[in-house]
């Protein structure tokens, strides 16, 4: 199969999200193609961490549809939605505080797509391969209480990977991070590619974002306000206009 | 190490099975009481120190063991043994219609609708014919107490090991990571709200065994110490205090605190109790993941294991 003709894994239609009063995300549709890294960018509050928990299941939408691998999934809780091979991270964190690295990242390698495995045996190995990757093995017996911010960051990134999902959301994951560390981080997401995983990055760093996407889109107070190749969306002028105009403020 | 542990077990079980030959008439008195305790303790420990769901609940399914097997036995005049299926299975189905609804609310809400719960029981009850209104109902004299004592052993051993394999299971690791960060268990691709429930229907199993074995042994029930809030709070205390969420902690909570308990009643009733509160509050304190925990992190970190305690609870 070539390149040139991309082949959609995931689609939103229409994706609304109100909290009471307030509209989170408004009529957002987009497609992710396999093997494609996404990125999605936009001022704090614009609904990016939204449409995750939508696409997620941990939220459900007010309005609209979507769509994995040709089946209709907005109905299906969470964890069957892992199952179907879709991971994410948490932008605010959400380790399991009083387990170690490595059962924190076996957790992932026993459910997750697929089912995960049946053995805890083979899930701790699978979950010390994701250390590895991640370059948390020293950390491996750690509580994860313990870790400070990058290496909570790294396992956020860990627990998603051992479940080998086939869709893998990432909320932030480069937050807090310094210039090496987001360095070590984008070269991470370019080898998850390279192993066929198809990516959803949101990030703030924008040096990032424009080297490791494919294509880009912009959320800007709950709508998709831009979308294409990451220099022509980073230079348009409703963009910029999204971010000075939150500057000025 | 394996081969050494099962024959820990297997001297500790012999002894212990031994009693009702070696011990006086009020000890095994006594053994009953505890090692029915310890069952509840244990059956709290799987939703409550497992999955992390604190039920204040489980006495409702200790008296539906209760009851169902006084039903079976005085109403209808079944065998014992149908009379504990028959409470088994009420508790399973109270613990899937309730399960379902009260296992979305979480932390104290958790814990005060299932209070609720304990209380409503006891009401219902006392309003039924079947189950002898507020009167109670007596059931069938056995004496024999050295059977009821190794009927009670041996409900507790095999609820320790199933806890033993829960905890070494798939199952296990869900709870676990339910008890950890629920969230984060669901986007990893544990079904959570069947593992609760699962938990719950388990849980309540082995109380309704214990309230039907107690019930036969007693004799005599009513809703009052069928569907006793306090014996909840005993469980809980007894589970936390010797190690929630391990396989042998809250065993060892409910022997040395029905132990000590029983000490301090027969000497000095009055001031049993303050102290009995008083050592609770210290062991929270000192010792929030129970007893187990103390021989490990002393071993780790010495005396300043205390201390790294007392800086958790932020005091
Ligand atoms: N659970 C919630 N309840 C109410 N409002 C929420 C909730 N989650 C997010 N919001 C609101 O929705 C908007 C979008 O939030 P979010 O998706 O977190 O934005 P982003 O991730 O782009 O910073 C914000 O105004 C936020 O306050
Ligand atoms: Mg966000």
């Amino acid at each position: 199969m070539t390149a040139s003709e991309p082949k959609p894994i995931f689609t939103a239609r229409g994706l609304t999200k109100r909290f009471r009063g307030l509209t989170a995300l408004s009529a957002v549709s987009f497609t992710q193609n396999e093997g494609e890294i996404l990125g999605l960018i936009g001022p704090n509050g614009a609904g990016k961490t939204t449409l995750v928990s939508l696409i997620s299941g941990t939220l459900s939408p007010t309005e609209g549809e979507i769509e994995f691998e040709g089946q209709r999934i907005d109905g299906l809780k969470s964890y069957r939605r892992a199952h179907l091979g879709i991971g994410r991270t948490f932008q605010v964190m959400k380790p399991f505080p009083g387990l170690s690295v490595l059962e924190n990242v076996a957790i992932g390698a026993l459910f997750g797509t697929g089912r995960g495995e049946r053995s805890r045996v083979r899930a701790r190995e699978r979950a010390r391969a994701c250390l590895d990757f991640t370059g948390l093995n020293h950390r491996a017996d750690q509580r994860a209480d313990a870790l400070g911010g990058p290496d909570r960051k790294r396992l956020e990134l860990a627990k998603a990977l051992a479940m080998q999902p086939k869709f893998l959301l990432l909320d932030e994951v480069m937050a807090g991070l310094n210039p090496v560390e987001v360095e070590e981080v984008i070269a991470l997401i370019m080898k998850i590619r390279a192993n066929g995983v198809s990516i959803l990055v949101i990030e703030h760093v924008m040096k990032a974002i424009r080297r490791l996407s494919d294509r880009l889109f912009v959320l800007h107070h709950g709508e998709k306000i831009a979308e294409g190749k990451p220099d022509e969306v980073l230079n348009d002028p409703r963009v910029v206009e999204a971010y000075l105009g939150r500057r000025r403020r | 190490m394996k081969i050494r542990i099962i024959f820990i077990v297997v001297v500790v079980l012999a002894l212990l099975a031994g009693v009702p030959w070696y011990g006086s008439a009020s000890i095994v008195q006594f053994g009953i009481d505890a090692l029915l305790t310890a069952t509840l303790a244990q059956g709290w420990n799987l939703i409550g120190g497992y999955a992390g769901y604190p039920s204040f609940g489980n006495s409702v399914f200790y008296g539906l063991g209760t009851y169902g097997t006084a039903i079976a036995m005085a109403q209808f005049g079944l065998p014992f043994w149908a009379g504990l299926v028959v409470g088994g299975i009420l508790a399973v189905l109270c613990a899937l219609l309730l399960g379902i609804p009260i296992l979305r609310l979480r932390g104290p809400y958790f814990a005060i609708a299932t209070l609720g719960l304990a209380a409503a029981m006891g009401a219902v009850i006392a309003n039924l014919g079947i189950a002898g209104r507020n009167n109670g109902l007596i059931l069938p004299l056995f004496r024999g107490d050295a059977l009821f004592y190794e009927l009670a052993l041996g409900l507790l051993a095999l609820t320790t090991l199933m806890i033993y394999l829960v905890s070494e299971s798939r199952f296990g690791a869900g709870l676990i990571a339910i008890r950890e960060n629920e969230d984060a268990a669901a986007v990893m691709g544990v079904n959570t709200t069947l593992y609760k429930v699962m938990a719950l229907a388990l849980s309540g199993f082995v109380s309704a065994l214990a309230g039907g074995i107690h019930a036969y042994w007693i004799t005599f029930i009513d809703p009052g110490s069928a569907f006793d809030a306090t014996l909840n709070v005993k469980m809980v205390i007894m589970a936390v205090f010797g190690g929630p969420g391990t396989v042998l902690g809250p065993i060892i909570g409910a022997f040395l605190l029905s132990a000590i308990s029983e000490v301090l009643a027969a000497k000095i009733s009055t001031v049993a109790g303050l102290f009995f509160g008083g050592v609770i509050v210290l062991a929270v304190v000192f010792m929030p993941k129970g007893l187990i925990d103390v021989g490990y992190g002393v071993r780790r970190l010495g005396l300043s294991y205390f201390v790294q305690n007392i800086r958790q609870n932020r005091l």
